[in-house]
């Protein structure tokens, strides 16, 4: 695959995710924080305002005389220093105070409010710049026991509030930021960590391809075993048939050799013309017979991990009915007792190889009858349930004393008797890579011969 | 007899077909599974070999199309691959019979002549019909035990009578089963080949071994002893 078209490493696609979502949320707190500083900022003016405003009246009154008494020291002594952003005015009929502060200065102090009512405004417009502006309707009892009306505005320029909500912005804004970087940086690093095995294992991978390693060797976490596992059963599976590649080779190449050497013998040193041709029929015939026995070895394939069991009974069918037409000149005929619910965990191949080879020797000797059986045995209590493959003839029968020869135990693909049935010792190989058992013996029913595999 | 054989390795098919020329079958021969079928359903063979593994139409193929169209003669596969997948597809296609490559040809001629046999009911490789004895695999005649010389026509003739023994056979079906495709046919050589035998089989004329069915051919007239 070229880089082109290399779809987003699995890290950059878990951080670009994490950090949209890491973008969105921390954006959203910020903000929530911000609305929620801002309206306690607010709110604490507005306490403020009400704070001065009420110890504003604490120190007033009306006097005996009528006259309004003013407090002698203001609330905050900003109300004193002109222009200090904290304003204040008492206005009722006549009567109109303003704060130093607040001396000829255009105010939007022009609300009256009754007695007991309040009002909080911001931020309003004004010459003086934005002002925050609260407002309180006030009554004083005069001596006479009547009541005159009076409207206290006090406002606070927003300037303080604003640098106080900046700064708190400002701190959120590097807080947040910090922790949002910090945060990538953790989840790169635990992507990196988690990630990890997987970089093991293709590590591992290169040094199996190398030659260096003969498996994947580490341990690897619980939800890579399966893959690992896997791998390697592949790439043991990959170098037994490379050796039994490599062996049939070996097999066939020296197993040639000695018939070779008999040819060259015969041709370089044989005076007489006959005997060289019947030395070298009898060779090509050896050739003959080893080149058979290796391709129909390549033939079977010994693997069976995943295939789905098969039927017996149609196969074997179909390969009696083909021998009997075969041997029809014998006029022979294959009884079956075959178990219909019989299955067979493996290639299909080697099935035909198992019954083809082994029905043929017996139509081969038979006399007319040949029985094939296939059950199940019951499981005991050391073995568990085993398929039983019986072929039978009427024919001669194996002698006693050749029934290990017939079987060649022991005795390498090679070195086999010439021409003493390629076939069985095929069935041998295959019976054998599925851990079954071949026997030989004598039919009781039949009198022949009679052969029997048990496969697990 | 008449054998098609149907195998594309040139030096192979001609080694075959020389050598069974030379055992008294008329050999014709195709190169591939196409022209294999044709011939298979034009021709009226008494026996086919054909090769598995073939150029343009499988051996499987070739012998399930020759079935389908409803020929009954013979059929005998050969295979480089012995595995029984293969053995067990070409039998259960139609064949009759199967050989592994490299085989030796004395193997082939004796599955060919059980087949033909087999295929014309007799069951041993010597037909009997009274004192007449044919010995398909020695080529040999023999009457009351006495050995007749007989050319190779004249016993390919005699061979084509005695296995279809009590049927009717007509000059047509002895030209097509004695002659290759090419062959200038000439039925007046039938009836020249059927007098010699009778002079050779019958010298006295007391046996008359061979009838002529007027206008329609000949019949072998003693019958099978089995």
């Amino acid at each position: 695959m070229s880089a082109a078209q290399r779809p987003l490493s699995v890290a950059a696609r878990a951080t670009a995710a994490a950090s949209i979502v890491l973008a969105g949320f921390l954006g959203l707190t910020g903000f929530v924080l911000n609305q929620a500083f801002e309206q306690s900022a607010t709110t604490a003016l507005r306490e403020r305002l009400q704070g001065y405003a009420y110890t504003f009246l604490a120190g007033t009154d009306i006097g005996v005389a009528g006259r309004m008494i003013l407090p002698e020291i203001m609330p905050d002594p900003r109300l004193d220093r002109p222009g200090s952003g904290l304003y204040a005015r008492l206005r009722g009929g006549e009567f109109n105070w303003n704060s130093p502060s607040g001396l000829d200065r255009q105010l939007p102090f022009d609300e009256q409010l009754a007695p007991g009512e309040f009002s909080f405004r911001g931020p309003v417009r004004s010459s003086e710049g934005d002002l925050y502006v609260l407002g309180m309707g006030i009554a004083f009892l005069l001596p006479g026991g009547s009541e005159a009306v009076f409207t206290l505005h006090l406002a606070e320029h927003e300037a303080a509030l604003k640098a106080q909500t900046r700064a708190f912005r400002d701190t959120l804004l590097l807080l947040l930021g910090t922790l949002g970087v910090l945060l990538l940086g953790v989840l790169w690093l635990s992507l990196r960590w988690t990630l990890q095995p997987l970089r093991g294992v293709a590590k591992d991978l290169a040094e199996v391809q190398a030659g260096r390693a003969p498996e994947l060797a580490g341990i690897y976490p619980r939800e890579l075993a399966g893959l690992t596992e896997s791998l390697n059963r592949f790439i043991q599976t990959e170098r037994k048939s490379l050796q039994r590649y490599r062996n049939t080779l070996g097999d066939l190449a020296h197993s040639l050799k000695t018939p070779l050497a008999v040819l060259r013998g015969l041709v370089e040193s044989e005076p007489d013309d006959d005997k060289l041709r019947e030395g070298t029929a009898q060779q090509l015939a050896r050739m003959d017979d080893i080149v058979a026995y290796q391709l129909a070895r390549a033939a079977k394939s010994g693997h069976h991990t995943f295939v789905a069991p098969i039927r017996i009974g149609p196969i074997a069918e179909e390969v009696a009915s083909g021998l009997e037409k075969v041997y029809a000149s014998k006029g022979a005929l294959c009884e079956f007792e075959v178990d219909e619910q019989a299955k067979f965990r493996g290639e299909r191949g080697d099935l035909l190889e198992i019954l083809g080879n082994l029905l043929d020797n017996a139509f081969k000797w038979s006399r007319g009858r040949v029985l094939l059986r296939v059950a199940y045995l019951a499981a005991t209590e050391r073995t568990p349930r085993r398929l039983q493959i019986v072929v039978e003839d009427d024919g001669p029968g194996v002698p006693n004393h050749q029934l290990d020869a017939v079987l060649q135990r022991g005795i390498r693909a090679d070195e086999r008797v010439q021409g003493h049935g390629i076939g069985l010792s095929i069935v041998q190989d295959i019976v054998q890579s599925y851990q079954g058992e071949l026997a030989v013996g004598r039919s009781e029913e039949l009198g022949g011969a009679r052969f029997e595999i048990t496969l697990p | 007899m008449r054998v098609l054989l149907v195998e594309d390795e040139a030096p192979l098919r001609e080694t075959l077909a020389a050598r069974l020329q030379r055992e008294g079958f008329a050999v014709d021969t195709a190169v591939d599974g196409a022209e294999g079928l044709y011939m298979a359903r034009e021709v009226p063979f008494d026996v086919a070999i054909v090769d598995l593994g073939l150029p343009k139409l499988s051996g499987i193929d070739l012998v399930r199309g020759l079935r389908e169209a409803g020929r009954r003669y013979p059929v005998l596969i050969l295979t480089a691959r012995g595995s029984w997948q293969d053995k067990v597809e070409g039998l259960k296609s139609g064949a009759d019979d199967y050989l592994v490559k490299p085989f030796h040809i004395e193997e082939l001629l004796a599955r060919m002549n059980a087949l033909v046999r087999r295929s014309a009911g007799w069951s041993k490789p010597v037909l009997e019909c009274g004192p007449l004895k044919l010995d398909t695999t020695a080529q040999q005649v023999l009457v009351n035990d006495d050995v007749v010389e007989l050319t190779s026509y004249e016993y390919k003739v005699l061979e084509y009578l005695v296995l279809h023994a009590g049927e009717l056979v007509s000059k047509t079906d002895l030209t097509e089963h004695i002659y290759e495709q090419d062959f200038d046919r000439d039925s007046n050589v039938i009836e020249v080949f059927v007098g010699r035998l009778r002079k050779k089989l019958d010298p006295n004329g007391d046996l008359k071994p061979i009838e002529t069915v007027r206008g329609r051919g000949y019949r072998f007239a003693l019958p099978r002893t089995v």
